[in-house]
């Protein structure tokens, strides 16, 4: 792996209490691409996204962080997010009773040049011209999916060089899965690095440069996604393709020997 | 009859519409009940008349003075009281507001003693304005003028301001506040001054209309919260329409009906609409999609 | 041997128990060789502290004798507890006062719901209790033995109240205002049995709940009835309130009130003025008074609590003691309830700063109501009173 990554996680543990819920992770970002992070439910993808958001207080508990070559372990929010990293929490986590337009506005918060805020504003509108359709009304009134382009749009607004997805696609149709991940792809191609999260895997190697494969709080594995959806256990376990005929706890003690 | 009890009912009314804010102000942010709002107050008025007392100044730089002083009381009382609460519960920080407003009360009592005072107010609390027949006392048009200007102030601060809509932001969803960018324990604090602001002001409109004493906001905060409860606690606009029904309400009922129940009127109405309609006459839904 | 030094153990222990019995017969709670322990509750905190100023005149002359000398060779110890005027507390204090403090009495004592939780205790514990603050029946009905009540009672004051507004200024549409409560309403009790003598009713009968604090509803009533005089029986806010309001609607009836709201500096002071005009009872001498005693105790005043303001009710914590000290000066040196009660009995017209007073052996209750008499008197614009009339005997 090369050594220039714009984000570089190195070693983090990240604890809920007692709970160790992240045991040891280090993974690289490098500018320009989009790099995916798979796992199943409670695997603690969402906690990795939030340890480098510097949502959880005191956390990493070891480990280091760096964002373009600077310390952000240990940082708030309100740094980071001047520093230029975005985060698109899982559940979209708009602003209910604020319109579109004022989520979109709060999502400059920390920024104060106006006259960027406004390309910026205009840039998120053609990427989603239904926000400027919904521009006044409530944003807790949107369709899920709408949510979603909201929630992403909102992020954008902060103009960042490093975009945190957590599981963008989760509870939208096929269609406006697609919807998205083209937009993600687009988002990219202008030149915002990407750090999706996701649990339909087949989507998000589709349009990944390298991904990560989460559990329990460690990574398993790590390629490109080429080599990824060639794995045994990424298929059987992420693809939902089954191998041939094996006995389940076989499976299981194997992949747990190779794996750890 | 009839138009004087509207008219003076308004101006009671937006008394319990100010302090009914403040409380909504803190609520919509912690879901936290401030029973300490009345005396926070009361003691900031006692500041007040203690300023214009002692040194004779022009109202409004008193008046000012004062702002100031709610301003930081309200943020001491957020820092020093309910941030230090270690997982918090609502019932517990509730019972925080109590004991602060014990606090304060026994403070007021102690420095400033039990005596009635009138507050010196630059609005004859007597003199009249005769509109069409109709007599409007000074001291209730100016309170009607004065607590609508507040409304309205606060209206298009939290409407427009980037501060305001981040303050609502918090409200909703402090977790995607912090997201973006916003400190919410700052937003928090500022909440806290922001609505010891409006209630400084409350007090003192109400001190003016009447005596200041330790025990004056009793009443009038129960009043408030009763407009509160009207507006459902969250809307503003609500917040402001339930204070003034509140006030029309019980001078109609108390003109026509009963003067000796009319107090119990403010009870009746959060009790029947907690009932009925607990989210509030104005209150707009919103169905939450996934 | 065993025998006998048994018996004499016996003997010992017998002996001293009847000597210790006999002892503690002759021992009168709170009264040693040198000292004698009072006790007094008045809400130093919550909505009626202004009140609390009582207790903290009686605080004044118990120094002020203590500085004397003290009586008969012994000086007072004073207890004074807030009870935040929560009967409740009022209860828990009386019983501090007899089973942890041991008083030999309680003097003064503010509030009626306050009194009564505590009355029928300190009967049965035969503590003496001399000067309730409140002008109510309930202190001289039932009669007590050990209670003497001082205060002219509401319901005679506001009888001849009423006499005085319609016979001598000739007011025949009459109007009331009062709080919501024993005390208010003993205040209409006397109007209206007035009244009734008459034949002539009152044109309004407006009461206020002790939180209100919104009276613009109440003066429209006040105001609606057309009359010319109006009588309040309220706290001093309502009164504040109430004159407000009617003045904002341009009412200017002619005001009466109870010797309760006799504090004028205040009234002036929170009414902004208003209060000028107030025809007013007295049950004690004015503020600038100079009777002899006035004129003493506000020098002790100056020298020992010049914190405090000269107020009504400060200097009535003097005035509902004068007659307990008086009480235990004719009883002698040898001090017992007893003997101090039948000293008590023997006041005939005795006068400190307050009413007259008298008391005889209890056959009637009116022989324990020791304050019957009231001035009139007209607030001056300046704040000053300018009297009206002698001391006049309300109760007969
Ligand atoms: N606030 C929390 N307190 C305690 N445990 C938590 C908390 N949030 C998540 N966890 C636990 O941490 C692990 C990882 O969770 P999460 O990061 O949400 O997983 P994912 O996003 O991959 O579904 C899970 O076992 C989860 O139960
Ligand atoms: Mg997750």
């Amino acid at each position: 792996m090369a050594t220039d990554g714009i984000l570089k996680v190195k070693n983090i543990e990240t604890l809920y209490g007692l709970i160790m819920a992240i045991r040891g992770v280090s993974l690289e970002v490098q500018e320009g691409q989009i790099v995916c992070i798979l796992g199943a439910n409670g695997a603690g993808k969402t906690t990795i996204l939030k340890t480098i958001m510097g949502l959880l207080e005191d956390q990493p508990d070891k480990g280091t962080i760096e964002f373009m070559g600077k310390r952000i372990d240990g940082k708030d929010a309100e740094e980071i997010v001047h520093l230029g990293i975005s985060y698109v929490p899982e559940g979209r986590e708009v602003f209910p009773e604020l319109s579109v337009e004022e989520n979109l506005k709060m999502g400059a918060y920390t920024r104060k040049d106006p006259k960027g805020v406004k390309e910026d504003y205009n840039r998120v509108i053609s990427h989603f011209p239904i926000l400027a359709e919904r521009k006044s009304q409530w944003a807790g009134t949107l369709s899920g999916g709408e949510q979603q382009m909201l929630a992403i749009g909102r992020a954008l607004m902060a103009r960042p060089k490093l975009l945190m997805l957590d599981e963008p696609s989760l509870g939208l149709s096929p269609i406006l899965v697609h919807e998205i991940f083209r937009i993600i792809k687009t988002i990219n191609g202008e030149g915002t690095t990407i750090l999706l999260v996701e649990q339909n895997a087949k989507m998000a190697l589709k349009i990944s440069d390298y991904g990560f494969v989460l559990e329990n709080g460690r990574i398993v594995a790590a390629n490109t996604p080429k080599i990824l959806l060639e794995d045994e256990d990424v298929k059987e376990f992420y693809l939902g393709i089954r191998s041939e005929e094996s006995v389940k706890g076989y499976q299981r003690w194997k992949r747990k020997k190779r794996w750890r | 009859m009839f138009g004087q009890l509207i008219v003076s009912g308004l101006a009671v009314g937006a008394c319990y519409a100010l302090l009914a804010l403040a409380m909504v102000i803190i609520y919509k942010t912690s879901e936290v009940l401030n029973f300490a709002q009345g005396e926070m107050a009361m003691v900031s008025t006692f500041v007040a008349f203690t300023i214009l007392d002692a040194y004779h100044v022009p109202f409004l730089w008193a008046a000012s003075l004062t702002f100031l002083f709610a301003i930081l009381l309200g943020i001491f009382f957020e820092i020093v009281f309910l941030r230090q609460a270690k997982d918090p519960t609502v019932l517990g920080l509730i019972i925080i507001t109590l004991g602060f407003e014990m606090i304060l009360m026994g403070f007021a009592g102690w420095k400033w003693g039990p005596d009635q005072r009138s507050f010196p107010f630059p609005v004859s609390n007597v003199e009249t304005y005769d509109i069409g027949g109709l007599l409007i006392s000074k001291i209730n048009f100016w309170t009607i003028v004065i607590s609508v200007v507040l409304m309205f102030i606060l209206f298009l601060f939290f409407r427009y301001t980037k501060l305001g809509i981040a303050m609502r932001a918090t409200q909703q969803n402090p977790l995607a506040a912090r997201v973006m960018g916003i400190r919410t324990k700052w937003i928090l604090s500022f909440t806290w001054a922001i609505s010891s602001i409006v209630g400084a002001a409350a007090g003192m409109l109400i001190a003016a209309l009447g005596v200041l004493d330790p025990p004056m906001m009793m009443d009038p905060l129960l009043k408030g919260f009763a407009s509160g409860v009207l507006g459902g606690m969250t809307s503003l606009p609500g917040t402001a329409v339930g204070g003034a029904i509140l006030g029309i309400i019980e001078n109609l009922f108390g003109g026509y009906i009963s003067l000796a129940f009319k107090s119990v009127v403010a009870f009746a109405i959060i009790v029947l609409v907690l009932c009925i309609k607990p989210s509030g006459l104005l209150a707009k839904h919103y169905v939450k999609k996934v | 041997m065993i025998k006998r030094v048994s018996v004499f153990l016996c003997v010992a222990i017998l002996s001293t128990f009847l000597l210790s019995t006999q002892s503690s017969a002759q021992k009168v709670r709170g009264v040693t060789d040198t000292e004698i322990l009072i006790g007094q509750w008045g809400p130093q905190t919550g909505p009626a502290a202004p009140w609390g100023a009582v207790a903290r005149g009686t605080d004044l002359l118990v120094k002020i004798i203590n500085e004397e000398g003290g009586i008969h060779g012994r000086k007072f110890k004073y207890f004074l507890r807030d009870d935040s005027y929560q009967p409740a507390k009022t209860k828990a204090i009386a019983k501090e006062f007899v089973e942890q403090i041991g008083v030999f009495a309680v003097v003064g004592g503010v509030g009626v719901a306050c009194g009564m939780t505590a009355r029928d205790y300190l009967m049965e514990n035969k503590v003496p209790w001399c000067g309730p603050v409140t002008g109510v029946y309930e202190w001289i009905t039932p009669i007590q033995k050990y209670l003497f009540a001082i205060y002219p009672l509401y319901d005679d004051e506001a009888f001849n109240l009423t006499g005085y507004l319609h016979e001598k200024l000739g007011y025949k549409k009459i109007a009331m205002f009062y709080q919501n409560d024993d005390y208010g309403k003993q205040g209409v009790m006397g109007v209206e049995r007035y009244l009734l003598k008459k034949k002539i009713s009152l044109v309004a009968k407006v009461s206020a709940e002790v939180t209100d604090r919104d009276l613009s509803t109440h003066a429209l009533k006040l105001k609606n009835s057309g009359a010319e005089a109006v009588i309040m029986w309220t706290m001093p806010t309502h009164a504040a309130l109430i004159l407000a309001e009617t003045a904002k609607i341009g009412f200017k009836p002619q005001w009466a009130t109870s010797n309760t709201l006799s504090d004028s500096a205040l009234m002036m002071q929170i009414t902004k003025g208003l209060w000028a005009g107030m025809i007013n009872s007295f049950f004690g001498e004015l503020p600038d008074s100079n009777h002899p005693l006035m004129v003493k105790y506000r020098e002790w005043h100056k020298k020992l609590a010049p914190q405090e303001r000269w107020g009504v009710f400060y200097y009535a914590g003097i005035i509902f003691a004068e007659p307990f000290f008086e009480g235990v000066r004719r009883a002698g040196r040898n001090l017992t309830p007893e003997t101090w009660i039948s000293a008590m009995e023997t006041l005939k017209n005795w006068q400190g700063i307050g009413p007259p007073i008298s008391y005889s052996k209890p056959n009637h209750p009116m022989d324990r109501q020791g304050g019957k008499h009231v001035f009139y008197g007209k607030v001056k614009p300046d704040g000053n009173i300018q009297r009206l009339t002698d001391w006049m005997q309300i109760t007969k």
